[in-house]
């Protein structure tokens, strides 16, 4: 049985996912504001990191990584909605590219799992 | 828990503090300029685990080699700072050529005193005898010229482009350090259109770029658009005319803002309106930030692939 993550491709899906990802996180005016940054290459990595972790992927983060990652965002009023967004648009990606709804789901799952975390709570 | 040691003496280092503001806070006489991982000027070596961040836009072989970016190097654990290899030495150049090719725009010709190879697009640092350092791209084709070319702006007050204009001659010696950077013409893109943008001296590693395009046998149309805020900026525009009409392929598309024309002369405009199909074409934005990096966004948003914008942001030093 292969796991979501080898499922979905591995690294070269999450390549292929990320400017994708990223272009919909950009347009997205529910939630660019938090993405402002000129440098997109590192705003890139950063999304490579999150699609790593939501596709189950090897990674090292934790809980307490999620909460002071986005704890300055919180400040800035990051809540339910902004997560809600960016699972959708991570549906909305995985849906372009052709993945199959039980594992968009499963990422979906995987995601929604850090909410408490990234909104610190 | 992060540490640090210069030539073997250790340094102070806060968290989440990066390495040349520890090293220049401990008295280290550190070179630097734009202290945001761009111009190269702080490049140095070190032992220990280097953030990736810090080793961004390096080579292959000089991440091997431990070089890494000390500005925007915020070490997580022991960090062992050497004093700078061999790699680094300066290039001693001898001035062949200063021509005026726009009211504030010089054209500087530097013959090496020894071997520097390049690639048109990429930048070096530039050292005046006073110590004053700048970053300045590379608009020379290797293979058919013999000298290192250089469009330098010259700005009100501008250190650099004071001393170029007002006490450098022909036949003095300055130094330079180099190259740096990835804005060089890729021989896997040779099929793709090329987009080649930049404002004012953001020409000069364009100019570059797209004559090594050419020698390189690019195959897919390219397109150079060329914004200024005169028309007296457009320099080199004869000489693009020219190739233009030459080579079917290749089309030239100045911008003057303000005038009249398409896209009432605005450079990111023309560009948007140019390029129906972004996903399509690899680009090289350079120049000004606020310019390169709009337009950079714009074509990302529009579909263009993240790995195929390259820029240079020409940011002035700190
Ligand atoms: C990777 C890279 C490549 C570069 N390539 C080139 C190049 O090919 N050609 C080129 O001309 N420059 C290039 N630059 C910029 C160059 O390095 C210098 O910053 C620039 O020439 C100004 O140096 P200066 O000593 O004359 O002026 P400075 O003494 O540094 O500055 C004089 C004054 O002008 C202001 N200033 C600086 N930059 C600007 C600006 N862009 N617009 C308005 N005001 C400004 C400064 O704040 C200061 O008040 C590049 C920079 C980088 C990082
Ligand atoms: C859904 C659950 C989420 C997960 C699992 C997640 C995960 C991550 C990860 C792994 C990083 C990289 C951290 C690093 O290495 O520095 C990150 C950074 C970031 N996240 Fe999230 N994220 C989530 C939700 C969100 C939401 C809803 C927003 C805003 C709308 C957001 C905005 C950001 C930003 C702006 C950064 C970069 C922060 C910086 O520049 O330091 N994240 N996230």
């Amino acid at each position: 049985m292969s796991t979501l993550y080898e499922r979905l491709g591995g690294a070269p899906a999450v390549d292929a996912a990320v400017d994708i990802f990223y272009r919909k996180v950009l347009a997205d005016d529910r939630i660019n504001g938090f993405f402002d940054s000129v440098d997109m290459e590192k705003q890139a990595a950063k999304q490579k990191a999150f699609l790593t972790m939501v596709f189950g992927g090897p990674n090292a983060y934790t809980g307490k990584d999620m909460r002071e990652g986005h704890r300055r965002l919180v400040a800035r009023g990051l809540g339910d909605v902004h997560v809600d967004a960016v699972i959708e648009l991570l549906g909305a990606t995985l849906k372009e590219l052709g993945v199959r709804d039980e594992d968009i789901a499963e990422v979906a799952a995987l995601a929604n799992s850090t909410r408490d975390d990234v909104l610190d709570r | 828990m992060a540490s640090l040691t210069f030539d073997d003496r250790p340094v102070p280092i806060a968290p989440n503090q990066d390495v040349l503001s520890a090293l220049l806070a401990a008295g280290v006489d550190a070179p630097h300029s734009c202290r945001a991982g761009i111009c190269q000027t702080c490049l140095s070596r070190a032992e220990g685990e280097i953030p990736a961040e810090a080793q961004r836009g390096l080579s292959k072989a000089q991440k091997e080699q431990g070089y890494f970016l000390p500005c925007v190097c915020v070490p997580k654990g022991p960090l062992k700072v050497l004093r700078a290899g061999p790699s680094l030495e300066a290039t001693e150049v001898g001035v062949c050529a200063i021509d005026r090719l726009a009211p504030t725009v010089v054209r500087l010709r530097l013959e090496p005193c020894a071997p520097f190879a390049y690639r048109p697009g990429q930048f070096l640092s530039l050292e005046t005898p006073d110590g004053c350092v700048r970053s300045y791209s590379i608009a020379s084709l290797p293979e058919a010229e013999a000298f290192l070319e250089l469009h330098v702006r010259l700005l009100p007050n501008g250190r650099m482009g004071g001393f170029i204009a007002e006490r450098l001659s022909v036949g003095d010696r300055l130094a330079v350090r180099g190259p740096f950077g990835a804005c060089y013409y890729d021989e896997a893109d040779r099929d793709r259109p090329l987009v080649l943008v930049g404002a004012g001296t953001g020409l000069a590693p364009l100019w570059g770029i797209l004559r090594d395009a050419l020698s390189r046998g690019h195959r897919g149309p390219i397109r150079l658009y060329h914004g200024a805020r005169e028309r007296s900026g457009l320099y080199l525009s004869e000489e693009l005319a020219a190739l233009a009409r030459e080579r079917e392929r290749f089309s030239y598309i100045p911008c003057v803002l303000g005038s009249l024309g398409a896209a009432d002369g605005d450079v990111e405009k023309a560009v948007l309106e140019g390029e129906p199909q972004p996903d399509a074409a690899s680009y090289f934005l350079c120049g000004g930030g606020d310019l390169v990096n709009r337009v950079k966004r714009a074509l990302f948003l529009r579909g263009a692939q993240l790995a195929r914008l390259r820029a240079d942001v020409f940011l002035p030093a700190s």
